[in-house]
């Protein structure tokens, strides 16, 4: 990777929610950059705060209850300093987003060529003519027959397929430098995944849009990201090259992730399971988040850990280079 | 030897709310089960599977065909035999939170079917209770919990502990562990395992997840709108797929491994899974097929045998096995298991 001017550079990220008259923090110092035409995974369990780190970059976070402090820069602006009005320009237009449930992210009363045209000419100085077509154009782009037919339709006269595409044409009708895909695959069938997938590297790749892949599924990351960050309980605990990682883990919590896979393991053997569960927000504590579960936590470990190791491979363990941890291959 | 659990010919059809159409969402599956064997069904959301799981063990009557538990036709049970005999048969859900009523404590759910049988004492059954609760990995001191203190882990094994409180010799599993995080769901697939190993139950084990069913099943069927294209050892069904459906659907799978590792071709399908309300002529799997020909339109394939215990229905199986199916088995790309 060339050094250049990363497109999106996150640094000290800290989110917390207003709860009944306390904070609740559910990101903790998070820390990471994109190059422009990157293609990065985010991965890590329910409540490890995927979804909201996503949701933080775009500033749809509810302003009322959600806490956000520390620096998102873009294209070297830093959007938590932007106002309402000048973010509104940017989502949609620089940055878009695409979620797992298109059925609850399209709104049902207007057609899918309706929401698509209101991006554009939310974004372009276009007439609705003008408009109408380059939704028809982004419809076939994403490999929807009929466009013309299908653009005065509305969401549930589409399969689950075709509306994740028909998201997928909305958030990348106003060609934005970085896309974030919210287990945008989770919801659909392997075989409709595999065309979805493909799909949304193919577009990307051709536009050079950078790309920020949040799931829980291993496997897409391997087949559509290039680096991936792991997330623990709010915080990020390895960033690596998606090769590193799945061949050579350096946080117990990933080589772990990696060894219950149900794949790597023999037919009806003992799964190697994490032990333990995730600690809820109230729990976690000032050391290391991932102390109770971890078969090689020491004393040390319950000082507050810092991301160590050295580009492009950092974790937050301070065991790892100790370690010899397990990934993928025995 | 009978088998636990046999279907024959097996279709439950829906009326659909416009013009009298019809869903076949079960349209003619045949197969059995044997004690102590743990049996996977694949197959994407709309094959039906849910609904074949609900109809074997009684909780959607079959519009036709045939339904044996253990050799006994469960159409010709009276009320009253059925209601002992289903006992035996028992089903866990997907989503471990609908299944579990919010207003009763885990305590009350476990011991629910207890009750509605009646054996024992109160007291008797109590005790029982926590000895469920400790056998599937669970502080008895939840007992006296709701649901919404629990984790969703923690939620599934109670659903687990109440399908065991009659002693069942089958437990159907509709996608037990899909909305459980990859570590949990580990757990919980251990669990399944060392409850099958110490009570020789047999399971039923239907999912999405081809990790998981190749994981834990003995055999595995296919299936595809309503019916089954493929069945037969889960060594077979995962390593030597010989419908192309199986083959696409192998090939579909995100694998965990390294660039240089990931070498298979991938069969990337056009289209979704078409309505159950009208399926197309002939073949199924036809309209998104890449070796498709005229004789798929006109003629439904049937269902043969295919070796010990190996079926499949595809025109042209002969075709698979001996032209791609060595260079297309996507799953070679794995390594083997250490």
């Amino acid at each position: 990777m060339t050094a250049t001017q990363p497109l999106l550079d996150v640094s000290g990220l800290t989110i917390s929610f207003r709860q009944g008259g306390s904070d609740v923090a559910v990101i903790s110092d998070l820390s990471f950059a994109i190059q422009p035409g990157e293609s990065v995974g985010m991965v890590g369990e329910s409540g490890c705060g995927k979804t909201v780190t996503g949701l933080s970059l775009l500033s749809l976070l509810p302003p009322e209850t959600a806490k956000v402090s520390g620096r998102i820069g873009f294209d070297g602006v830093d959007l938590t300093k932007l106002s309402p009005r000048d973010m509104q320009k940017i989502r949609g237009r620089r940055i878009a987003m695409i979620f797992q449930e298109p059925m609850s992210a399209l709104d049902p009363v207007f057609t899918i060529g309706q929401q698509i045209s209101e991006t554009i000419r939310a974004h372009f100085p276009v007439n609705a003519r003008e408009a109408r077509e380059r939704a028809i154009d982004a419809l076939a782009a994403v490999g929807i027959p009929l466009p013309a037919r299908r653009y005065d339709e509305y969401p549930h006269q589409l399969s689950g397929g075709m509306r994740q595409r028909a998201m997928i044409a909305i958030a990348l009708s106003c060609e934005p430098r970085l896309l974030v895909a919210d287990e945008p695959t989770t919801a659909l069938d392997v075989t409709v995944q595999a065309q979805i997938l493909d799909l949304l590297l193919a577009l990307t790749a051709k536009s050079g849009t950078a790309l920020l892949f949040i799931t829980h599924d291993l496997g897409v990351v391997a087949e559509a990201c290039s680096r991936v960050l792991t997330m623990y309980a709010g915080q990020l605990v390895e960033d690596a090259m998606v090769d590193d990682v799945l061949t050579r883990p350096l946080h117990p919590y990933t080589s772990g992730l990696l060894r219950s896979l149900p794949r790597l393991s023999a037919a009806k053997s003992v799964l190697p399971a994490i032990p333990g569960r995730v600690p809820t927000n109230a729990e976690w504590q000032a050391g290391c988040r991932f102390v109770p579960r971890c078969s090689h936590a020491l004393i040390a470990c319950d000082a507050p850990q810092l991301l160590r190791g050295e580009e492009p491979h950092r974790v937050r363990c301070g065991r790892y280079s100790e370690l010899s941890l397990p990934g993928v291959l025995p | 030897m009978t088998p636990l659990l046999s279907v024959e010919d097996l279709r439950v059809y829906f009326p659909s709310g416009q013009r009298g159409e019809t869903v076949k969402a079960v349209d003619g599956v045949t197969f059995s089960v044997g004690a102590g064997e743990t049996f996977g069904i694949i197959g994407e959301s709309g094959s039906g599977k849910s609904t074949l799981a609900r109809a074997m063990v009684g909780l959607i009557p079959p519009t036709d065909g045939r339904i044996f538990h253990a050799g006994q036709d469960i159409a010709t049970m009276s009320g009253a035999e059925f209601a002992r005999h289903r006992r035996s048969f028992q089903i866990v859900f997907q989503d471990p939170n609908a299944a579990l009523d919010p207003r009763m404590s885990i305590g009350q759910t476990v011991r629910e079917p207890l009750d509605i049988v009646n054996a024992d004492s109160r007291a008797d059954r109590d005790r029982r209770v926590l000895r469920l609760l400790d056998h599937v990995g669970l502080n008895p001191e939840l007992a006296l919990r709701y649901p919404h203190e629990l984790s969703g882990g923690q939620k599934q094994r109670a659903n687990i502990a109440r399908a065991l409180a009659l002693e069942p010799k089958l437990i159907v599993c509709d996608e037990v562990v899909a909305a459980l995080d990859v570590s949990i769901q580990a757990d919980i697939l251990n669990l399944f395992a060392r409850l099958q190993a110490e009570l020789g139950l047999a399971y039923v084990f239907i999912t999405h997840d081809l990790g998981v069913v190749g994981h834990v099943a003995d055999r595995i069927a296919v299936m595809y709108l309503g019916k089954l294209v493929e069945m037969g050892s889960a060594d077979q069904i995962l390593h030597h797929p010989l419908h192309p459906y199986t083959k696409a659907l192998l090939s579909s799978e995100p694998l965990p491994l390294p660039k240089a590792m990931r070498t298979g071709t991938r069969i990337v399908l056009e289209g979704e899974i078409p309505s159950p309300v009208s399926p197309p002529s002939g073949c199924r799997f036809r309209t998104r097929c890449w070796m498709t020909q005229d004789k798929c339109a006109e003629k439904e394939p049937a269902w043969l045998k295919y070796g010990a215990d190996r079926w499949n229905a595809c025109h042209f199986t002969d075709f698979n096995r001996d032209g791609e199916a060595s260079d297309r088995a996507p799953s070679a790309a794995m390594p083997p298991a250490h």
